[in-house]
């Protein structure tokens, strides 16, 4: 949809561009139809919709006075990181202004006695890592996306990634935030302390997917390095017996820091990508980490391997070099650029499972692409039961399309049967509003609005986003002039 | 306690019942409801201004569903910590939140309230551990949040505004919960200090300890005496102590108790106790009940810096304050003496303690007090700007302000 046919925005469009360039600068708006297509979309393609115009603010203030605007003209805004959200979280639903985070990027301050870091939202998530390595503390949560996304984005989504089996997500790492809410009020959620009195709306504020307001600041939890890893690849002939072999280590108590199961075809295009040396013809791998005191690494490394053995491994190889664990590390955390050599496009499911049940949703995986002649390859974190099973495609043929879609919905359906939810970390987005009244019942969705309109009154920040229910509210203008959203389907 | 005196009780004993008993009062009465669980922090926050029925979840204790192997329990909220406990422990598995008086204490409690203890600097708070939960809400509606998986960000986090809540939202019928391994071993290094400076080097040294505590905790004289003889274990209590547990399997407390014994004999500690497994539960217990007030005058948790948490703890034991810290956190626990009998002397102990906290980003809120003490004092201690939000919040979920009607002091709350 072009500029021009935004009936909400057009009329007031040209005086507000002007506002914004007094806000921001000339340079830190843009606004025309080349510039715009990047922002069309995020990293889940089926639907796109450009925003009427980009800005870049650079401080708290500036980000107050957009949003400030926004409210006088009645203009939807959202807020974005690095765009790499997989459900469309920042898909400019009705156009509007997007506010772009990726400037407000400085990392603030660190303080390793009281274990928190303060960052920028636009923080890219890696760099916070790469800022901390040789301080003893790192930033836990480590998204595969972590060398481009940013902290505000992985805050608004509560991202997980591989290590969060035993580190837990976003939340768990998040002390406080400072907030631009929707109607250009700052406020302070949280601290630099582990504790503060009232309702925990940090909490609440991690994964409201922009919900709730654009996050200026983030207070983020140090956590000590582990003293030693073990890093070790588990080589099975089938799916079932990787998922099983988990099964056999957690119910042994033991905790690995990280768990990841990457399936025949992804295994292909990823020595292929890298050439770690994965055996192509194994059914699944195992990456398993632990990780902890020197003393007790070994024994649990032992334990695992053992494990896997009874449930039929054909080989544990061990990364014994630090070399061979990072490589095996960007093996995991690149495989999805290694997609590309098997499809021109590909889709990420992302749902979640009781870990119990693993084997019988690959099962079901394999079954659904195989009904709707869709190749679908699986690389997941599979301590924590969240699969993301990966839908080859071509975006350019509509009825590949459609298919997808059927086999995705159909697999995510499986996982709300088996007890589990349609996402794990990538969030619900626009991609997954209409599975929200599956896994909710009518009751639930009218409270979490209600908690919306707390926050989001008017339905300006990010509408149709999270809840069916969502843009109910003032909205309907939007919803009636651009009905682009299910048009792009 | 409490609650008013004539306060009548509802013993629901479903969330179906608790709805039809919460939609009748709403479109009835509309009395204000108070929920209670084992009645042991009924005292946190201010008491109700207006009469009204006690909604009891001591009939809410069953185990809807335990599959161990998927590390997961979904239980009613009125299971007691204790109980939970021992089901648990029957498959190797914990919440590892320490809870005070876990007997009585019921898990509906524990979230409202946040409780956590010594164990959180290793584990965490509940924030880390409901993953799914069923409520009702002042007008009798349930709703759900999360689900039964360890992982799932679908819709918002109302498990998060649940915790620490104080029963001001809705009434927490049953509770998913994410669950850990018990571990093989739990020990306890007990050390005393000669001076509040040493034992803070040392504390400062544990950022490049080569151990990983899961407890961090120190003490002074008052609250170490009390704490030993509750825990009925010989340990020194002369002087300020520090307090380390370790728990994984035996090799790593093993490993870490020498290591750590070793590093702090270098860094001026004056005396050392290790605790070993088979004591550390009866010091764990005593170490949790500290925070139970009894006849002390006054309660409080201060949150401050974990660098600035020995300074505090300092100026408040000169004042005569007992003394929990969990100092890896930066939370106090402070009980006053017991010959500060007045409101003006409380102040006196207090004021310079509230000063300190905020000055270190901290506040210091009050648990326990007399009530009438409450009008003067500060109960959550200085209000900021996420107030308005949380009374917006409140508004939405409880308009009528049914629900713990003036426990937080908001605007909406006021009758
Ligand atoms: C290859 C690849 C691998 C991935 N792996 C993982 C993984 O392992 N784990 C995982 O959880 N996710 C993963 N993702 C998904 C994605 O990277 C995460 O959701 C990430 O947190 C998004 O960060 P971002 O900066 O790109 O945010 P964006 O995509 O820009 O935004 C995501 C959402 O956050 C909102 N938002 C962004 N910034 C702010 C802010 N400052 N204030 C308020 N709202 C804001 C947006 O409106 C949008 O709704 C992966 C994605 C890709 C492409």
């Amino acid at each position: 949809m072009s500029v021009d046919e935004m009936t909400t925005t057009s009329e007031s469009l040209p005086a507000i561009l002007d506002n914004l360039r007094e806000i921001v600068g000339a340079d830190s708006v843009l606004s025309s139809h080349e510039q715009l297509l990047v922002y069309e979309c995020d990293g889940f393609v089926i639907e796109k919709n450009t925003p009427d115009c980009v800005v870049f603010p650079e401080t708290t203030e500036q980000v107050v006075a957009i949003v400030k605007l926004c409210n006088q003209h009645q203009i939807p805004f959202v807020p974005r990181g690095a765009g790499t959200s997989l459900a469309g979280g920042c898909l400019p639903v009705g156009g509007g202004v997007m506010i772009a985070l990726t400037r407000m990027r400085g990392i603030h301050e660190v303080n390793l006695r009281d274990r928190y870091a303060v960052v920028g939202p636009g923080t890219v998530n890696v760099h916070l890592t790469q800022h901390l390595k040789g301080t003893g503390f790192h930033y836990a949560p480590d998204p595969s996306s972590q060398g481009a996304c940013t902290i505000g984005g992985n805050v608004a989504t509560n991202s997980g990634g591989p290590h969060t089996l035993k580190y837990g997500v976003t939340v768990n790492h998040i002390l406080g935030a400072e907030v631009v809410l929707p109607d250009g009020e700052v406020v302070q959620l949280g601290g630099y302390l582990a504790e503060s009195p009232g309702y925990d709306l940090t909490g609440l504020f991690v994964g409201s997917e922009g919900t709730f307001g654009v996050c200026t600041k983030v207070i983020v939890r140090l956590t000590r390095d582990p003293a030693a890893y073990r890093t070790m690849l588990g080589v099975f002939e089938t799916v079932s017996d990787a998922t099983q072999s988990i099964s056999g280590i957690i119910g042994a108590g033991i905790i690995p820091a990280a768990l990841e199961l990457m399936d025949q075809g992804i295994i292909e295009a990823v020595e292929a990508a890298f050439g770690f040396g994965f055996p192509l013809d194994a059914g699944a791998v195992l990456l398993i980490e632990v990780d902890g005191l020197e003393v007790a690494v070994d024994n649990e490394a032992k334990q695992i391997v053992e494990l896997c053995e009874q449930h039929g491994a054909r080989e544990v190889r061990k990364a014994d070099s630090p070399q061979q664990r990072d490589l095996l590390w960007k093996c995991r955390k690149k495989a999805f650029g290694a997609i590309g050599r098997l499809s021109p496009s590909y889709c990420t499911q992302d749902g979640v499972v009781p870990r119990t049940k693993l084997p019988e949703i690959l099962k079901f995986i394999t079954e659904s692409g195989a009904r709707h002649d869709i190749r679908i390859v699986n690389v997941f974190h599979a301590g924590d039961g969240n699969i993301h099973p990966i839908l080859l495609f071509d975006e350019r043929d509509s009825e590949q399309v459609e298919r997808v879609l059927r086999a995705s919905d159909e697999i995510l359906n499986r996982c709300i049967e088996l007890g589990g939810s349609v996402t794990g970390e990538h969030g619900i987005g626009v991609e997954k509003i209409s599975f929200m009244n599956k896994l909710f019942t009518a009751e639930d969705l009218e409270t979490m609005e209600s908690v919306r309109i707390a926050f989001n009154p008017l339905g300006l920040c990010s509408p149709q986003k999270m809840l069916p229910t969502a843009g109910a509210c003032g909205m309907e203008h939007i919803e009636r002039s651009h009905p682009a959203r299910k048009a792009a389907l | 306690m409490s609650l008013p005196e004539t306060t009548d009780e509802i013993l629901p004993t479903s969330t179906d019942e608790v709805c039809a008993a919460l939609a009748e009062n709403a479109s009835g009465e509309q009395r204000a409801v108070f929920p209670v669980g084992g009645r042991t922090a009924l005292h946190y926050g201010y008491a109700p201004q207006t009469p009204g029925v006690a909604l009891s979840t001591h009939n809410l204790h069953r185990v809807i569903d335990y599959p161990a192997r998927d590390m997961t329990i979904t239980v009613e909220a009125g299971i007691c910590i204790d109980n939970l406990a021992d089901t648990l422990k029957a498959e190797g598995q914990r919440l590892p939140i320490d809870v005070a008086q876990s007997s009585r204490a019921t898990l509906g409690g524990v979230l409202a309230t946040d409780t956590n203890g010594a164990r959180r600097f290793g584990f965490g708070t509940m924030r880390d551990y409901v993953i799914g939960i069923t409520a009702v809400d002042a007008a009798g509606k349930p709703f759900h949040a999360g689900g039964r998986v360890v992982k799932n960000v679908a819709g918002y986090d109302l498990c998060k505004l649940m915790i620490g809540s104080l029963g001001t939202l809705a009434v927490v019928t049953e509770v998913t919960l994410k669950l850990k391994p018990l571990p093989e071993s739990s020990t306890l290094l007990w050390c005393r200090f000669d001076g509040w400076q040493d034992l803070d080097a040392a504390l400062e040294g544990l950022l490049r300890s080569d151990t990983r505590p899961v407890a961090v905790e120190a003490l002074n004289s008052e609250a170490a005496h009390d704490v030993v003889s509750e825990s009925r274990l010989e340990l020194p209590t002369n002087g300020p102590i520090a307090c380390f547990g370790f728990e994984g399997t035996q090799r790593e407390t093993d490993w870490q108790m020498e290591r750590l014994t070793n590093e702090l004999k270098q860094a001026n500690v004056a005396e050392l106790a290790q605790v070993s497994h088979e004591q550390s539960e009866s010091l764990w217990f005593a170490l949790a009940d500290f925070a139970v007030t009894s006849e002390e005058p006054l309660t409080f948790q201060a949150a401050l810096r974990p660098s600035r948490t020995i300074e505090f703890v300092k100026l408040a034991t000169d004042a005569g304050v007992s003394i929990v810290a969990h100092a890896g956190d930066g939370v106090v626990i402070g009980h006053l003496p017991d010959d500060v009998t007045t409101l003006e002397a409380a102040q006196s102990v207090l004021d310079p303690l509230q000063q300190m906290a905020a000055r270190g980003d901290g506040d210091l809120i009050i648990f326990d007090c007399a009530e009438d003490w409450k009008q003067s004092i500060p109960v959550f201690g200085e209000r900021m700007t996420h107030w308005g939000l949380m009374d917006k919040i409140k508004q939405q979920l409880d308009p009528n302000n049914l629900l713990n009607p003036g426990r937080f002091g908001l605007p909406a709350e006021a009758i």
